[in-house]
């Protein structure tokens, strides 16, 4: 009877748990796999931040956005993982694999993951605070107001930020791909 | 247009767009009619809006459900704390104490008082308890059941089932004969709760005169006196046979005479 009762709190929590963050965690997901460039890595990654919360899921009612946590503990995690000295073994590896378009034609695969696949790194290779925000904003779609819960930086901070980290983006994009000076 | 887009670059540089500016921005970038000079641009673009169809596998999902909703073993393995643990064998120690106050208790209150059943008896109740069975009784024969009823005599001790179980037979016996002999052997256990009063019962439902007069005499040889409502309605009874009206007449006469010696 107990342990009856006990079980079923626990399926409501795990049912509310669900419905706040199952919708995050795609988002979670992406951002893990900028930080660590592996499909594999991201996922155990998010699954220790989604894991973390569940356990501290008694807490989240005080936070006023749940997924500004979760994706400051991505990040957090990440950048723990990439210290670590096993984590820059792997990822030379994996780099080769890591961005898999879902949707599209084998050619046109091949023509879009290798541009991706050079943004990706383009982007991955930017100070860490410049790569989350232009992620956030131009990826996910952020406000400038989640982007201040998120980050904690003020909305005039952030768009100097934004702006740094788009005209870097482009700058080392035309360096690699050789464009003329003129644009 | 293309004014536009460059004016929206521009912006989009400086951090000034908006987000539905920025939309504009990746849907011109996506479509096919590119100018030349803004071409450089298209890639970033395209990256943001690929980008975003990146999802965790099936396989991670379904990980993740199971890890937080571990099935059954989950449970056992969280009494990691001292406290939990010691609180456990104390709820194990309590649930084992209740348990057997209460079936001593049980026991107590069956047996009246007594001893509890010797295990030869225990074997030969166990065994009439099979043979007089409800379930039983299409299978097994009269004799058989008869057999069973007289088995009680052997009992030294009765509890609550035995007695219940004879006034069962007593009752609802298909053959008139085992009926009887459940009568006879319950007579030994009128000092048994409930037993006079079952006797009582019965004879309202009885429809045999045979046991009705057995019911009767039993009843009026152990000066039962709340058998006399009984007796009076059988009297008045016209569908009750004459013999045993007459038999209830006179056992009303002598629990009368019993009541009171003096008249």
């Amino acid at each position: 009877m107990f342990s009856r009762s006990g079980r079923l709190v626990t399926e409501m929590e795990l049912k509310a748990f669900n419905q706040r963050i199952l919708p995050v965690q795609g988002r979670l997901f992406r951002l893990a796999q900028l930080f660590l460039r592996s499909r594999e890595e991201a996922e155990d990654a998010i699954q220790d931040v989604l894991l973390r919360l569940w356990t501290n899921r008694q807490q989240l009612e005080s936070y006023n956005s749940i997924e500004a946590l979760a994706v400051q503990m991505t990040k957090n995690i990440c950048l723990d993982r990439l210290k670590s000295h096993h984590h820059k073994k792997m990822t030379k590896d994996a780099d080769l694999v890591s961005m898999e378009a879902d949707d599209v034609s084998p050619y046109q695969q091949a023509e879009l993951s290798d541009s991706n696949q050079l943004m990706l790194r383009l982007i991955g290779a930017l100070p860490e605070q410049q790569k989350l925000i232009l992620h956030l904003r131009d990826v996910e779609e952020y406000s400038f107001e989640e982007l201040e819960q998120v980050t904690g930086l003020s909305i005039n901070n952030i768009r100097v930020i934004l702006s740094r980290a788009r005209q870097k983006l482009r700058e080392n994009y035309l360096k690699v791909n050789d464009y003329g000076s003129g644009y | 247009m293309d004014q536009d887009i460059e004016k929206l670059l521009d912006r989009y540089y400086e951090g000034e767009t908006t987000l539905e500016e920025e939309r504009q921005l990746r849907q011109f970038f996506q479509g096919n009619d590119v100018p030349a000079h803004l071409q450089s641009h298209t890639a970033q673009f395209s990256y943001f809006a690929e980008a975003r169809d990146q999802h965790p596998s099936l396989a991670f999902a379904n990980e993740l459900a199971a890890r937080l909703d571990p099935p059954k073993k989950g449970r056992v393995r969280r009494l990691t704390s001292w406290i939990a643990r010691i609180a456990a064998g104390l709820v194990l120690l309590i649930v084992g104490f209740a348990g057997g106050m209460l079936y001593y208790g049980f026991q107590a209150s069956g047996n009246g008082g007594n001893i509890a059943l010797s295990g030869r008896d225990r074997e030969s109740v166990a065994e009439m308890k099979k043979m007089l069975d409800f379930e039983q009784r299409a299978v097994t024969s009269a004799s058989e059941r008869i057999h069973a009823v007289n088995q009680s005599y052997e009992l030294s001790d009765v509890d609550r089932n035995i007695t219940q179980l004879l006034i069962n037979t007593l009752n609802f016996d298909p053959n008139i004969n085992v009926r009887l002999a459940a009568g006879q052997a319950l007579l030994r256990f009128v000092n048994e709760p409930d037993v006079t009063e079952a006797l009582i019962q019965s004879l309202e439902i009885q429809s045999e005169p045979n046991v009705q007069i057995m019911l009767i005499e039993a009843l009026t040889g152990i000066r039962e006196q709340r058998a006399a409502g009984q007796f009076r309605r059988m009297v008045k009874n016209r569908e009750v046979l004459d013999v045993v009206r007459l038999k209830a007449e006179e056992g009303l006469d002598r629990l009368a005479r019993q009541e009171n010696p003096s008249s």
